[in-house]
């Protein structure tokens, strides 16, 4: 056969792609409940690591783990809007609940002429309750915005008063790795730990990622501030920005459990 | 024969005659590919800071140099010479996404660790060059063996590099401290230099100058 003529070049590259994307069509589909379970597990890890109820290179294996976020965390469905917690839903409702809230809004904004809240999409969030070591009941709220190229996933868990943080996780993200992606660098994490959320007087400050390092002389700095993270701002700023827009959203939230 | 499920070879000497031994047994010193060939370098230095990121991705490329190896001699008479590379990227891009997904499913810590590395395996210049050197021009099973050798013989050097970084790097080996806490009393500090890429490319420089002295290889 003449392997070299137009026909067969054209016929050999089109039966290679169309094996090799069923190859590997079929692979991601029968591996995608085991991704999705360990993404999962994942997820539960970082609450708990912003609890601090499990530390960095943790030895306990999966069943252990599991068996600590059964007894230890409680997650609960808050209505940001009004600070409420909403007892009958669970979590894998949120995403419905939030679709039906968006378009609700839309209606409403239209019959009332005014511009849609943004605020309503993401209406109702899940909130863990967690049982720290030491006894006492740590809030962990799920964090998300954009960084420099991706959307970042956390938890900021808050400890009793609501407003000192206990400890923060990024788990996922697709920023530059060594540079936006150290934000999941454990160590750096370790920085947040009792920083406040709020002033002396009580108002949202959040939490600013500083551009290099922080003056533990300056007074503000050491209460709300943490050392930036070197080369990549951009990331930083988006950190500062969507922990700050968070802690908005859960602010009546906060202030009813502060009670 | 009584071969079970590996492809008949027809060589004289059976499945692991002589050929198949030096297939096997070449990359793994006398031609082995990172310290004669300094091939895979970038990887190297960049997934070696610690030991089981070391293990897992030489393990990675292994199983890709081996099964890029076994399709493409498989279908290397079919493969159209204008377009040969390109085929095998879309044939090592395959075997590497499949690997990925392993990886993502039963060990997703480390998976996320690696990060972009194991995607970028597909860029291995020792996966692209075995399969023009060696699986065009030979059969399926020794190409495989060759595979296989050349995976082993990049991941022995990266356990190396990858175990002394992370034993003088962070104390460490494989997530458990083995330099004991009193040494750290008296005043001995990790070193910063093993963390960092440098550090593992002086270690590099160092085994491949032991190796080619041992193996009495010479660039002329």
């Amino acid at each position: 056969m003449n392997t070299s003529s137009n026909g067969y070049v054209l016929g050999f590259a089109v039966t290679v792609c169309v094996i090799m994307s069923a190859a590997l069509a079929v692979t991601a589909n029968s591996l995608k409940e085991t991704q999705q379970a360990a993404a999962e597990f994942d997820r539960q890890k970082n609450v708990m690591m912003a609890a601090g109820l499990v530390g960095d290179g943790d030895t306990r294996t999966r069943p252990e783990l599991e068996k600590l976020y059964q007894e230890r965390i409680r997650e609960v469905v808050v209505d940001t809007k009004t600070g409420q917690v909403l007892g009958d839903k669970a979590p894998k409702d949120v995403a419905g609940m939030n679709k039906i809230a968006a378009q609700e809004e839309k209606k409403l904004a239209a019959a009332e002429k005014r511009a849609v809240d943004k605020a309503s999409e993401n209406r109702y969030r899940s909130v863990a309750i967690g049982k720290a070591d030491d006894g006492k009941t740590t809030f962990i709220l799920p964090i998300s915005g954009k960084g420099l190229w991706s959307t970042i996933y956390g938890y900021l868990a808050l400890g009793e008063d609501a407003a000192t943080v206990r400890g923060v996780t990024f788990y996922k993200h697709g920023e530059t790795p060594g540079l936006g992606g150290e934000c999941e660098n454990p160590q750096w994490c370790a920085k947040w730990q009792g920083k406040s959320i709020l002033t002396e007087a009580g108002a949202l400050y959040g939490i600013e990622v500083k551009k290099g390092n922080v003056d533990p002389s300056v007074a503000v700095e050491k209460r709300h501030k943490v050392d930036g993270l070197s080369g990549a701002t951009i990331t930083s700023n988006g950190i500062t920005k969507f922990v700050k827009d968070d802690l908005k959203a859960f602010g009546s939230y906060l202030a009813s459990v502060r009670k | 024969m009584t071969a079970t499920a590996t492809p008949p070879a027809k060589a004289k000497g059976g499945l692991f005659g002589p050929d198949e031994i030096k297939a096997i047994k070449a990359p793994l010193w006398d031609n082995n590919p990172i310290a004669l060939q300094i091939l895979g370098i970038c990887s190297a230095l960049a997934v070696t800071t610690r030991l089981d990121k070391a293990l897992v991705m030489g393990l990675g490329v292994t199983f890709v140099t081996a099964l890029a190896n076994l399709i493409i001699s498989s279908i290397r008479n079919f493969i159209p010479n204008k377009i040969r590379i390109i085929v095998q990227l879309v044939v090592v891009s395959g075997v590497v996404i499949v690997f990925d997904q392993i990886l993502k499913a039963y060990m997703f810590d480390l998976s996320k660790q690696l990060s972009v590395f194991v995607g970028l395996i597909i860029t291995n210049c020792i996966v692209m060059g075995r399969l023009e050197a060696y699986a065009m021009g030979n059969k399926p099973w020794r190409s495989f063996l060759d595979g296989i050798g050349n995976g082993l013989g990049y991941m022995w050097i990266l356990a190396i590099v990858g175990a002394v970084r992370e034993v003088f790097g962070s104390g460490k080996l494989l997530g458990a401290q083995v330099i004991p806490a009193s040494l750290y009393e008296a005043g001995y500090v990790n070193n910063g230099l093993m963390v960092l890429a440098p550090g593992a490319f002086i270690l590099l420089g160092i085994i491949v100058w032991v190796q080619r002295s041992i193996s009495g290889y010479s660039e002329k």
